[in-house]
């Protein structure tokens, strides 16, 4: 077990060392790849019935550093996605001075988020944490440095760190009232308790991308290079979430239940809003960032349950909303990592990433296409693949939770159970639209009728993940048996451990039978219906010719969407029609739907910044004579508080 | 094995796979009696299989392995429903469990498939019936895991044969929750089978289908398994729709019997709406089942009240 630490943490840092030599990048990344794999099984022996290793939580302010089954999850899962994303690094990262400072940087990266996961004391966490925003931010800066961008990583950089002082508040708190490691340290029902619950909402909640602290996801995620989006989306906001079930599930003790309704609350909005405006996303890239608001909104929906279920005393099923929210985790890992970097190979292959500008890739890229369709299933829920497995469980989750929580709770958590729903009906219809306008239908550019698959190592990361979503999908009970038992509450959460999903009060989700079934019945309907063909016709346009111009849009098709949601979107349109002399000659049109949290919430709140700083810079006239006038003032202001009383 | 199991499960496959487009058929005749015509018999839609299973499939154009995989998968993936929809509650297990969440997944991996063969074709009027039906699914969905959830909150249990005997009783309704699920289940139904006032299942006429839509491109084989999928969906959200929301009795014997009976009423009912009501303006629809989402929603509050 020591063996396989040192070796991780020794491949990733000599892996990073060795990238930044000339010549060495390649081999440099395939170290790192190694080390993290080593990593992730030393975790996933700890997950699965290891012993601990190292030092437990504690409140000084030393460091210390340890690994348990919940960092071993983390460990694992950061393997998952890192593995494949590095080995797709290796042919995806130019080889230029630029790309060794990224190969450079992308270990320091691994470094700290294995840091936060390992961490256990405040201080060590809190400076991983910080270092696992700040590196990511300099790999994008060392990509792309034009405006836009540099403007995209200060709203980041901004953002992170306005709510991560949420964090800072309460890892502090906790380690002062000696909480860290300790569920009973706290008094239930306490302000502390309160305050600590909402600066690590606040703080967790803004690095995970929860609706409204998200703004900074969607642009900071699209713009970094493929990879490393895939771990930004995929693990980062993991760790998010991983403090989020440190603090709330177990530090914080049992919590009063206006934060599992707030959790509830924020999921659903995430949830909702999230998928909502990936469907309205023109940039492949952005629309899968929206869709990672929606997944750790599913996420915050599951720990919501957790948290309600504890909370009124049904200890079995918070135990499994838990491994819900576990399992859900490291479903959305994989295959948004698969997204993230067959975006990026097509992004590769074309040239651009504009979703009415792609098309027809899965017959020019069939491997590549072929991981990317599998991935586009599973993140709609398909049966048969890992989404479902997870969304199902959460869904359990929050049907639950009414017959334990009683009439308030009980009515939020059918709310949620709605959103969810809803959810992932919006997510058919958003992935269904990226699977049209992406892989099939006919090739809108040049561009797309030209791609070619990418180098070997690219390939083998996007089938490797896509062969992880399908075996997750497969039996996501062995996984699951291990995660239920992770919740820091005593006994009743073990089941049996069975391939499928099997709990009690359920029906039962045997996901092997399932698969079986529908997979039995296709081969054999395919075989009854034998292969008899007409000939190849076009395709039918009401005897029309099918033009480029008749082809369906993005826009297009969440159309009927747009317009049943018309009084919460508020799209909005511009149509100039020319004439002349009663001939139209031109007609323009326009359409968006504007982000309404980033109108309605940031850009008051950064208005009203701008004015306040610009009141205080009238402030700074930069004359000495103005200065002394402040000095001045604020000694006859002094003087005169002293003589009425005020102060000393 | 008993008796009782093996005969749940021989009427829940059999009748699944062979007697559901007889549903169709029987709905079809009632609603030409209705209007007063005659009407084709109850057996035409096996006839019009028939016909369909004889011809050859057509393949369009530059289309991928989607479009030839789309009427088989949405096949399975309904012949799996089959299997997991209990026809009363001793049915045995078929290998699929019986979970009322996994019944949605499996709809909509369905749903889904038709609407990527939709998109492999590229055909206009395909992709416009397929946008429809997706959004419409947004809301159904939301109605449908709602007013199961009543029912499940019910019953104690989201297995479906537990969900069968914890809401069976001598009284119409053992408590008001399940009288307002029935009420958004009722449009979830309409929704699924695509009736009236949702959709028209006569029409043909490109701009005005919905479920029609996507199917358009498929002929022969392909269009002969869609259209059973069609009949099989029948089959599903009525046989759910008669051994929850309908007053039924304990006992698998007893349920089995007052299934055609019950089947049969629905089969009425839903001829009769289409007598009655005209298509709905399509951007009002989601705000019916929306409304009917909201009624499952009052129910589980009815329950949680109730249950003080």
């Amino acid at each position: 077990m020591t063996v396989l630490i040192v070796a991780g943490l020794t491949g990733i840092a000599l892996g990073g060392l060795l990238s930044a030599t000339a010549g060495r990048l390649v081999a440099g990344l395939w170290l790192q790849a190694v080390g993290t794999l080593a990593l992730g099984l030393a975790g996933g022996l700890v997950l699965f019935g290891a012993a601990d290793v190292g030092a437990a939580f504690t409140s000084e302010l030393t460091p210390h550093a340890g690994i348990d089954g919940l960092t071993g999850f983390f460990l694992a899962t950061l393997a998952l996605v890192a593995c494949p994303a590095l080995v797709y690094a290796t042919a995806y990262v130019p080889r230029t001075a630029g790309g060794r400072i990224t190969g450079t940087l992308t270990s320091a990266f691994l470094l700290s988020l294995v840091g936060v996961v390992c961490a256990r004391d405040a201080l060590s966490f809190l400076f991983f944490w910080e270092l696992m925003t700040l590196v990511p931010a300099a790999i994008i800066l060392v990509g792309t440095s034009t405006e836009a961008a540099r403007h995209t990583v200060f709203t980041y950089v901004a953002i992170t760190h306005l709510g991560g002082a949420g964090t800072w508040i309460a890892l502090l708190l906790l380690a002062h009232e000696g909480a860290i490691g300790d569920s009973t340290a706290l008094g239930e029902g306490s302000g502390v308790q309160a305050v600590i619950a909402v600066a690590a909402m606040i703080g967790f909640g803004t690095k995970a991308g929860l609706m409204p602290m998200h703004a900074w996801l969607p642009r900071a995620h699209p713009i970094a290079p493929a990879f490393i989006s895939a771990l930004m989306s995929g693990v980062m906001v993991a760790v998010a979430a991983y403090g989020l079930i440190r603090v709330l599930v177990d530090w914080l003790g049992p919590p009063p239940s206006w934060v599992g309704a707030t959790m509830l609350i924020l999921g659903g909005l995430s949830a909702l809003g999230g998928i909502t405006y990936a469907l309205f996303q023109r940039d492949l890239k952005r629309l899968l960032a929206f869709s990672t608001v929606e997944h750790l909104g599913v996420v915050a929906l599951a720990l919501g349950a957790c948290l309600l279920l504890r909370r009124h005393g049904a200890d079995q099923w918070a135990a499994f909303a838990l491994g819900a929210a576990l399992l859900h985790i490291v479903n959305h890992a994989t295959f948004k990592a698969l997204l993230f970097l067959g975006a990026g190979t097509f992004e590769r292959a074309t040239g651009a990433l504009a979703l009415d500008h792609l098309g027809g890739l899965l017959r020019r890229l069939p491997w590549s296409g072929g991981a990317f369709l599998v991935g586009a299933l599973a993140i709609a829920g398909m049966p048969l693949l890992n989404g479902f497995a997870s969304e199902w469980l959460t869904l359990q989750a929050l049907l639950h939770t009414p017959a334990y929580a009683g009439v308030w709770d009980g009515t939020l958590g059918a709310l949620a159970l709605a959103a969810l729903a809803a959810t992932m009906a919006l997510a058919v219809l958003c992935f269904v639209k990226v699977i049209g306008l992406v892989l099939l239908g006919p090739a809108r550019r040049s561009a797309c009728a030209d791609a070619v698959e990418p180098a070997r190592p690219m390939r083998w990361a996007v089938v490797a993940l896509a062969g992880a979503c399908v075996v997750l999908g497969t039996v996501p009970g062995l996984l699951f048996s291990r995660l239920t038992v992770l919740a820091p509450w005593p006994g009743s959460g073990d089941v049996p451990v069975r391939p499928g999903l099997d709990l009690p009060g359920t029906g039962s989700l045997p996901t092997a039978g399932i698969l079986v079934v529908v997979c039995g019945l296709t081969a054999l309907l395919w075989l009854v219906r034998g292969n008899r063909r007409a000939a190849v016709s076009p395709t039918w346009a009401s005897g029309q010719l099918v033009e480029p111009q008749l082809l369906w849009t993005s826009a297009g098709f969440s159309k009927p969407l747009r317009l049943v949601l018309e009084a919460v979107l508020r799209p909005e349109r511009e149509l100039e029609t020319m004439t002349s002399g009663g001939v139209v000659q031109e007609v323009s049109y326009a359409g968006r739907v504007p982000h309404l949290i980033d109108n309605h919430l940031y850009r008051p709140v950064t208005n009203g910044a701008l004015l306040a700083a610009s009141w205080a810079r009238r402030l700074q006239s930069g004359r000495l004579g103005t200065y002394v006038l402040y000095l001045i003032g604020l000694v006859v202001a002094l003087l005169l508080a002293v003589r009425i009383g005020a102060i000393g | 094995m008993t008796a009782q199991s093996v005969t749940a499960g021989a009427v829940q496959v059999v009748g699944g796979i062979a007697l559901s487009p007889f549903l169709i058929g029987l709905t079809q005749l009632a609603k030409a009696r209705l209007q007063g015509r005659r009407g084709p018999g109850p057996l035409q839609p096996y006839r019009e299989l028939r016909r369909l299973w004889g011809k050859s499939g057509v393949d369009v154009e530059s289309t991928t392995l989607v479009y030839r995989l789309a009427p088989v998968l949405v096949a399975a993936a309904l012949g799996a429903a089959i299997l997991l929809v209990p026809a009363a509650q001793g049915a045995p297990g078929l290998g699929v469990g019986h979970d009322a969440l996994a019944l949605a997944g499996l709809l909509a991996l369905a749903r889904l498939s038709v609407c990527a063969a939709a998109w492999d074709t590229s055909n206009g009027f395909a992709l416009q019936g397929a946008s429809r039906d997706l959004v419409l699914s947004v809301f159904v969905e939301a109605a449908l895991v709602l007013s199961l959830a009543v029912a499940a909150l019910v019953a104690g249990t989201t297995d479906l044969r537990g969900v069968v005997a914890g809401t069976a009783g001598s009284q119409p309704w053992t408590t008001p929750a399940l009288g307002l699920a029935a009420v958004a289940f009722a449009l979830v139904v309409i929704a699924e089978t695509g009736r009236q006032p949702v959709d028209n299942p006569d029409t043909h006429l490109e701009l005005t289908m919905i479920h029609e839509g996507p199917i358009l491109e498929y002929a022969g084989r392909d269009q002969a398994l869609l259209q059973w999928a069609l009949a099989a969906r029948h089959w599903l959200v009525l046989v759910l729709a008669a051994s929850i929301f309908l007053p039924h009795v304990q006992g698998t014997w007893w349920q089995l019997a007052l299934l055609p009976v019950s089947l049969t009423l629905l089969c009425l009912v839903l001829a009769l709406t289409e007598t009655l009501v005209a298509k709905m303006r399509i951007l009002l629809v989601p705000r019916l089942i929306g409304v009917g989402a909201a009624v499952a929603l009052l129910g589980i509050v009815t329950w949680l009240v109730d249950a003080l």
